[in-house]
């Protein structure tokens, strides 16, 4: 009887276990080209400057990088003709003076492809986008949960949308204090290669709204979690929180983006739905744009944390595992090594005997020493 | 055996012959007689031909035998005594005017027949009494039941050509009533089919008539009566399989031909039982799916799509009970316990006057009644499921119980696994059935069913998922007369769910929904003659609706509660319908069934402008309505005729039409079920469905009726059922008319079927070739969808083909085989990639323009049978199925997500692999 609970056991987990399902990856065969079409992002900021982006759709198998769209003439205007201008500046980035928009007024974007071709958005309201309270931060089993707080006192927004820029102090996996000059010549190094700072924007679109709530009050939502185990908590961590009030239409714009392109493939799931932004094409109603043009403020705010203050059991990665503990030595009939170009080592530090010459020196592949190929070695301002 | 059938030639043969004589009417039998060293067979074909007496011998025993007499104006008996005295054989004579002859002991006609040694029973019943004639002897033995002769009505009443007889066919083992069984009178081409009762009515001429018995699970058997007058005859057969689990042996052989119904699909539980299963549980739904013309939308779901209609277009009934909600486990368990089902039938086409208020099909489970003659139970242990049921007598053969009940131990399991996403997870169900028949009188019979079944799943550690099913029924039969009777049935169905989300403290919820409805149907069945028989009745159902709550949970919870009010409706049907036997090859079967449906207050409506789009901008008006205040009136005939005409005995074909209204529809933006769909009902801003279809079969019997073949051709239109607008909000949405529109549906496709319903190898093939089309052309160009042009539905499938093969290679040993195919499902693909707010998004295709890749899969199953030793404490089988067996990864769904601003396209199969299970059966 126990053998046979036992076997019982082990079929149904194994029973259970297949039931979990399986993904693989899905190559679709659509053989026709989609048309290019115009693609508009960003929004009118009602404090400061507007930037708007101008590209083309490609095709899923495509491997280019999406055409910019230059040349074209840009604005923001009012419903009284009021016409503040965009300027391009990366090709296909076109950006405004620092304006401040008048609430009460509607707005739009109007623009003029190279081509020649009109394009307007729905006049839009502004909506002023009230000050984060708190960005939070817990730790988990798992690591570190980011959350926001905000509220309206007067009950306005009820619709938010946050971005968010993840910074982290890091360093590589070897200092290097010399510097090869080529030629066989070594020289103190000046710049630093060793600490660096990374950033990442968020790519996820993160929306709340505290539409069944008895007040405008958004409480502890989660924007990311960063696991324990990330190299972005091995030494400084910083995050800057952006935070948007949007009307109803762009906030369910913006969730059917998400639901179609985030939120989906499990069991449930309803199924991906058609996008209609609020930008017409004015010379033929019919043709597809992608966007949707809101017009708000932004408001931000950047917390810190430090290594030190995250638990002591923690062992955050360096990011650099793959590189050993030990650098290599370079003995001097084979400096030529450091000539490469581009260069593929880096020479680390002298060693020298004990009448204090130099013999050899250690060295590293360039990947393990130089941290710009990461990030950046210019502190970002904000630093602290 | 042979000999046997000699008897009976014989016997036949000397009826005829003794009603020939019938002109003579000799009062008192005096014969004259002289014959020389004859057969004994002459003599007496001699007797016979001047009497009115019949004569009953073994023609084994009359071979040598030679009889010589001379007699003038002797008395029969006298003749009989001299003639047959110098030889073995003696006589006797009963008053029913009968001489039995028999070697070395005469027969004794006093002594209460049936007695083993009396293989030439007989019987006299007076009429209208309904005294049971059959099983004195052995039990279903079939040479007894063609000897034996019945008598029905006073002897000498004056003879009538439109006698009625009527009565139940029962198994002779448990007492259960057998419908579906065909009784009829070859001779006459006379034939009926028993009800859900077992309750059957035909219209004879008095005189000699052969009864012939068959049916699914049955054996075939065979009753002679003599009627006299209108009367009753129970027949009592047995069962046609002898272990658990048994090939089907006849299955109502030429129903497929001859029957009258169309687009019909009667499965009973043994032929279910074969079919191999994910888990090894018997699937009422999973093996309706296999048949022609019915499809769902991938693993993981037992929604069915009948002939091109939504998952919420089947009336789903289980004892007369509406079921709203019929799996367990997301679908991967439906949830009827197979122990207590008897059979299921759907009609895909052709759906009866008495059902309606469903767009697509009826699937109607019925249960089985419990043993009346003693206790009995079964049960089964499966890897992750368990089931016992026990029945038994109440009052033996007049009331019986049969109570079940089955319960998951997946949540045992699914703390065990050792992985986190698992343990914090969990997943039980179990379900109840108890159900009472009992024969009050003869005329009166009560049904009681109540059934329960409970689902409670926690995906993460924060959300727990509820939902139930709770159906009760009362049925009355009443049997006014032979021709005419009564069938009153009261039932109440709930069905509710709720979701608790607890994660953050803030944002404690408890969203819950609940659907009541209480039926009250009264149907008449009356048997005018053999060529009308007439159905008539009225349904009224109430519904009650709770559209959706949502509750603040804990004190920390910052929720507001929302309330939608309820919605009411009382939907209300006459029907009558009429089969007529134009000719013995023409039939016609015509019905109305007029429905009225009320949407109710107490409910605040909004109005919206003529002529707009139903949006928050377009409302003008908001009005109240006090309880039980009308805030809308939708009804409507619905037509239903079928129409069939007999090439041959072996061939036929059936034309259909009807159209069906449905006044309540199913809410869901995703294409399964899934426990969140919610019904909502017709009311000022939600028409109803209106659906038509035309079906044209053709039917023929091959090898003398082992091979059932059909073509059945169908196109369906549809109007007003609900689709929906991108991104649309289902839940606690005030206006929800804003969201869905109105769609206009048509389907059409071709379903060829060939089935094999007899011998070691027996099982069936189909293919079927259809399409699902949607088009939803109002409203403003952004609300039409694919620019208001046709569209294929969430569930077209064109190309279906299906496998069902069993082999018995002994009593004790049997293998099923089953494989699928279908074309994949549509769905929207994503067509080109663009690049905004940092990072790759998606720009999809028009709705449904591209299809996953097609669907097959292949199972396996054996089962293996204890041994028959009659008197074993319990009966227990194996069975061991393989689920998948090839492992293919059959895409549920196609999806893409973006993720690390790429954008990946990825297909997830619900069954990745082969699925083993093992199920222990038992019955004592």
């Amino acid at each position: 009887m126990k053998r046979a609970l036992r076997l019982l056991r082990a079929g149904g987990l194994s029973s259970l276990l297949a039931l979990a399902g399986c993904i693989d990856t899905f190559e679709p065969d659509i053989s026709t080209t989609p048309p290019a079409y115009l693609v508009v992002s960003g929004f009118i900021n009602s404090k400061g400057s507007t930037t708007i982006t101008l590209s083309r759709a490609i095709s899923l198998g495509q491997a280019a990088t999406v055409p910019a769209e230059q040349r074209a003439k840009v604005y923001v205007e009012d419903e009284q003709n009021t016409r503040y201008p965009l300027v391009e500046g990366e090709p296909g980035t076109y950006s405004s003076a620092a304006l401040t928009l008048l609430p009460g007024r509607n707005y739009r974007l109007h623009l003029y492809t190279a081509a020649g071709r009109e394009y307007t958005s729905d006049y839009t309201p502004v909506k002023s986008t009230p000050p984060v309270d708190s960005v939070a931060w817990a730790t988990t089993t798992e690591g570190v949960q980011l959350s926001v707080s905000t509220h309206d006192d007067r009950s306005q927004t009820r619709y938010y949308r946050w971005q968010y820029e993840e910074t982290w102090e890091f360093t590589s996996a070897f200092r290097s204090y010399i510097e090869y000059k080529g030629g066989g010549k070594f020289a103190p190094r000046t710049q630093d290669i060793y600490q660096c700072w990374q950033s990442e924007k968020s790519t996820a679109i993160k929306l709340g709204n505290s539409v069944r709530l008895s007040q405008d009050i958004i409480a502890d939502y989660p924007l990311l979690s960063v696991p324990a185990s990330s190299p972005k908590l091995r030494r400084k961590y910083s995050l800057l929180v952006k935070q948007q009030a949007l009307t109803q239409e762009e906030y369910d714009y913006l969730d059917l983006l998400r639901k179609n392109t985030e939120n989906i493939g499990s069991l449930y799931d309803p199924l991906p739905s058609q996008l209609t932004g609020n930008i017409h094409c004015v010379n033929s109603p019919e043709e597809v744009v992608i966007g949707f043009i809101g017009a708000h403020s932004v408001e931000e705010k950047r917390i810190f944390i430090r290594y030190d203050e995250l638990p002591t059991t923690w062992r955050p990665s360096s990011g650099y595992e793959g590189c050993g503990f030990e650098p290599d030595t370079l003995l001097p009939d084979r400096i030529s090594l450091l000539d490469a170009k581009p260069p593929l080592y880096i020479p680390l530090e002298p060693q020298v005997n004990g009448r204090q010459d130099t013999v050899s020196f250690t060295y590293f592949t360039i990947d393990c020493v130089d941290c710009r190929l990461r990030g950046t070695n210019i502190r970002p301002p904000f630093w602290r | 055996m042979k000999q046997l059938y000699r008897s009976a030639y014989l016997l036949f043969f000397l009826f005829t012959f003794s009603r020939a004589a019938n002109a003579q009417q000799v009062a008192t039998p005096t014969v004259d007689v002289t014959l020389k060293q004859v057969p004994l067979p002459a003599f007496i074909q001699e007797l016979a031909r001047q009497t009115t007496y019949s004569f009953f011998y073994n023609p084994a025993d009359a071979d040598s035998v030679v009889v010589t007499v001379a007699a003038t104006q002797q008395p029969l008996d006298t003749v009989l005594r001299r003639a047959l005295a110098p030889t073995r054989i003696r006589f006797a004579i009963d008053p029913e005017r009968r001489v039995y002859l028999t070697k070395n002991q005469p027969i004794q006609t006093q002594l209460p027949f049936g007695a083993s040694a009396a293989p030439l029973a007989d019987a006299t019943i007076s009429a209208p009494s309904s005294t049971k004639l059959v099983g004195t002897g052995k039990p279903g033995a079939a040479g007894q039941s063609v000897l034996k002769r019945q008598e029905i009505g006073e002897r000498g009443a004056p003879a009538a050509t439109r006698l009625t007889l009527a009565g139940h066919v029962r198994n002779l083992a448990s007492g259960e009533p057998v419908p579906g069984a065909t009784v009829f009178v070859d001779a006459l081409s006379v034939g009926t089919a028993t009800d859900q009762f077992g309750y059957y009515s035909l219209t004879l001429p008095s005189g000699q008539h052969t009864l012939g018995i068959r049916g699914v699970g049955i054996k075939t058997a065979k009753r002679h009566v003599l009627l006299h007058s209108s009367g009753q005859l129970e027949i009592e057969v047995e069962e046609g399989v002898t272990s658990l689990r048994e090939v089907v042996i006849s299955a109502g052989k030429d129903r497929n031909v001859a029957g009258m119904q169309m687009g019909l699909e009667r499965l009973d539980i043994r032929t279910m039982r074969q079919i191999p299963t994910a888990f090894g549980e018997t699937d009422v739904l999973r093996v309706v799916l296999t048949l022609p013309g019915v499809k769902s939308v991938g693993e993981g779901s037992t929604g069915l799509n009948v002939r091109g209609g939504g998952t919420d277009q089947n009336l789903i009934l289980f004892n007369d009970a509406t079921v709203y909600n019929p799996s367990h486990l997301f679908g991967f368990f439906s949830a009827f316990n197979p122990d207590v089902i008897k059979s299921v039938e759907l009609y895909k086409s052709a759906i009866p006057a008495k059902y309606g208020g469903r767009l697509s099909s009826v699937l109607d489970i019925t249960t089985r009644d419990g043993n009346k003659k003693k206790f009995s139970g079964s049960g089964g242990i499966g890897l992750l499921t368990s089931r016992l049921s026990v029945e038994g007598p109440i009052l033996k053969d007049k009331a019986s119980f049969l109570v079940a009940g089955r319960s998951s131990y997946s949540d045992w399991l699914l703390q065990r696994i050792p992985n986190k996403g698992f343990r914090e997870s969990s997943a039980s169900f179990y379900d109840l059935n108890a159900h009472l028949s009992a024969d009050v009188t003869p005329h009166n019979s009560v049904y009681a069913t109540g059934y329960l079944s409970r689902d409670k799943f926690r995906l993460s550690a924060d959300t727990v998922y509820q939902y139930q099913n709770l159906n009760a029924s009362l049925k009355w039969k009443h049997i006014f007369s032979n021709n005419l009777y009564s069938v009153v049935t009261g039932a109440v169905s709930r069905y509710q769910y709720n979701i608790t989300n607890t994660k953050n403290p803030v944002n404690a919820a408890q969203l819950a929904y609940d659907i009541n409805q209480a039926t009250l149907n009264a149907d008449f069945s009356y048997f005018r003659s053999n060529k009308h028989t007439l159905e008539f009745g009225v349904n009224s159902s109430l519904y009650n609706i709770q559209p959706g709550s949502l509750r603040p949970v804990g004190p920390e919870s910052l929720i507001k509660p929302e309330v939608l009010s309820r919605e009411q409706g009382l939907e209300s049907a006459l029907y009558l319908a009429d089969r007529y036997d134009i000719t013995a090859r023409l039939s016609l079967s015509v019905g109305l069934r007029y429905s009225l449906y009320y949407s109710l207050g107490p409910r605040t409506i909004n109005q919206y402008q003529p002529g707009q789009p139903k949006t928050e901008g377009t409302v003008t008006d908001t009005l109240s309505y006090r309880a039980g205040q009308v805030a809308a009136t939708y009804h409507g005939p619905e037509y239903r005729a079928t129409l069939k005409y007999a090439l041959t005995d072996r061939a036929s074909v059936k034309a259909s039409y009807n159209r069906t209204r449905q006044y309540i529809h199913m809410l869901s933006n995703t294409t399964a079920i899934s426990p969140t769909d919610i019904w909502k009902l017709s009311d000022p801003n939600v028409r109803p469905q209106v659906g038509d279809q035309y079906a044209l079969g053709y039917y023929r019997n091959l090898k003398n009726n082992t091979i059932e073949s059909s073509v059945e051709v169908y196109y369906k239109s549809m109007r007003d059922f609900v689709d929906y607008k991108g991104g649309a909000v289902l839940l606690l949405n005030r206006h929800i008319e804003t969201d869905i529109i109105n769609a206009y549906g048509k389907a059409y496709g071709v379903e060829v079927m060939l089935k094999k319903t007899t011998g070691k190898l027996n099982g069936w093939v189909s293919y079927t070739y259809s399409r699902s089309l949607v088009r939803v052309n109002t409203g403003t160009p952004s609300q039409q969808i694919n620019n208001g042009r046709y569209y294929p539905s969430n569930f077209d499938k064109p190309h279906d083909a299906t496998l069902i093969g069993n082999y018995r290679f002994s009593h004790r040993f049997s293998t099923s085989l089953n494989i699928t195919y279908s074309t994949g499902r549509p769905i929207t693909l994503p067509l080109a990639r663009y690049f905004t707010d940092g990072a790759m998004r998606v720009y999809y295709s028009e709705r449904n323009a591209y299809r996953v890749p097609d669907y097959y899969r292949a199972d396996f199953a054996m089962n293996i049978e204890g041994g028959h030793k009659a008197k074993k404490l319990a009966h227990s089988s194996w069975s061991i199925a393989v689920y998948n067996l090839t492992g293919r990864r059959n895409p549920y769904s196609v999806y893409y997500k973006v993720e690390n601003g790429q954008i990946r396209g990825y297909k997830l199969s619900i069954f990745g692999s082969p699925i083993p299970s093992v199920t222990y059966n038992f019955k004592f």
